[in-house]
């Protein structure tokens, strides 16, 4: 597989869409192109970002705020209660 | 350009390109001198401050329960989701890492797996009661008509994003639509759409290029 060719499939990668045999070939590709792989499939990731920000920012439920931090208070006593130190 | 995009968001996105001198592209949020950057908030969750967390939610809960929504369309479902990733992310935190990508890049594919996963139990259930029409007979392309809002604001981050994306033929944000916010296979959409494998193959490849090297032009350009 070409870098060109690389470079494609990772694109299709990040988003999940690659098929299970060209997932195998990817891998392989992946390991002999080493760290220029991996800096290019980081690179590959703001399309995540690209996507989500393209969407109108929805509203949230005030509720659900208090219900999360809420959930995280209780897990931090739990935590250290039970932390012997 | 499609013919489906609303013209005004065009003219809007283009204008963009020239006003804004130092905006950033993907960076999400514009943060004021001395406020914690989005790498310090997950920081901070790492070591257990809640605090983080509620100022990340703060400023990314819009982002993420939109994506949600896309993903569901189920607004009910999109709130307990949002939730639930959020109290992931504080459970995950110490998986993220700053040298392999951006938070927010982190934190929207945790999200679009959860609602993948959501939205995949949801069709596997409806199926079962035998009451499911295919996703996406049922929204077609549904991103772009999200994306041609005229309540879409100029300066906003999400017109640099649909520019690069509106600028696609439609029937590559389709198979796009499909992969990304259906989490669809290749296979899967080639069954759902009657278009050859290859051809969406060739559709997500140049689409999916085009988006990146339109993200690239953007970040030179500013």
């Amino acid at each position: 597989m070409s870098f060109e060719e690389f470079q494609n499939c990772a694109r299709l990668y990040v988003i999940g869409a690659l098929e299970p045999k060209e997932l195998q070939e990817f891998e392989a590709a992946r390991k002999q192109y080493g760290s220029a792989a991996e800096d290019f499939i980081n690179e590959c990731h703001s399309l995540h970002e690209a996507f989500a920000l393209s969407l109108k920012p929805a509203k949230a439920s005030t509720a659900i705020k208090d219900r999360l931090m809420s959930m995280v208070g209780e897990r931090n006593k739990n935590q250290s209660g039970s932390d012997p130190t | 350009m499609s013919s489906a995009v609303d013209p005004s968001l065009h003219a809007a996105a283009s204008n963009l390109a020239v006003q804004t001198s130092a905006k950033p592209i993907a960076g999400a949020v514009e943060l004021e001198p001395g406020v914690p950057s989005d790498v310090d908030l997950m920081l901070g969750i790492q070591s257990g401050d809640a605090e983080a967390l509620s100022e990340l939610y703060d400023r990314y809960n819009g982002v993420v329960k939109a994506l949600i929504l896309r993903i569901i369309h189920d607004e009910t479902g999109a709130d307990d989701l949002l939730q639930e990733v959020f109290m992931e992310i504080w459970n995950q935190a110490k998986n993220f890492s700053a040298q392999k990508g951006k938070p927010l890049g982190w934190m929207v594919t945790l999200t679009r797996r959860r609602a993948i996963d959501a939205l995949r139990k949801r069709q596997a259930y409806a199926r079962a009661e035998g009451r499911l029409q295919a996703e996406p007979e049922q929204q077609p392309l549904a991103w772009v008509q999200n994306v041609t809002e005229n309540a879409i604001r100029a300066r906003d981050t999400r017109v640099l994003m649909a520019k690069v994306i509106n600028s696609l033929p439609e029937a590559q944000q389709r198979v796009i639509e499909l992969a990304f916010f259906q989490g669809m296979s290749q296979r899967e959409i080639a069954s759902n759409t009657n278009i050859p494998l290859g051809t969406v193959k060739t559709r997500l490849e140049l689409g999916l290029k085009k988006i990146y090297d339109g993200l690239r032009e953007l970040k030179d350009e500013l």
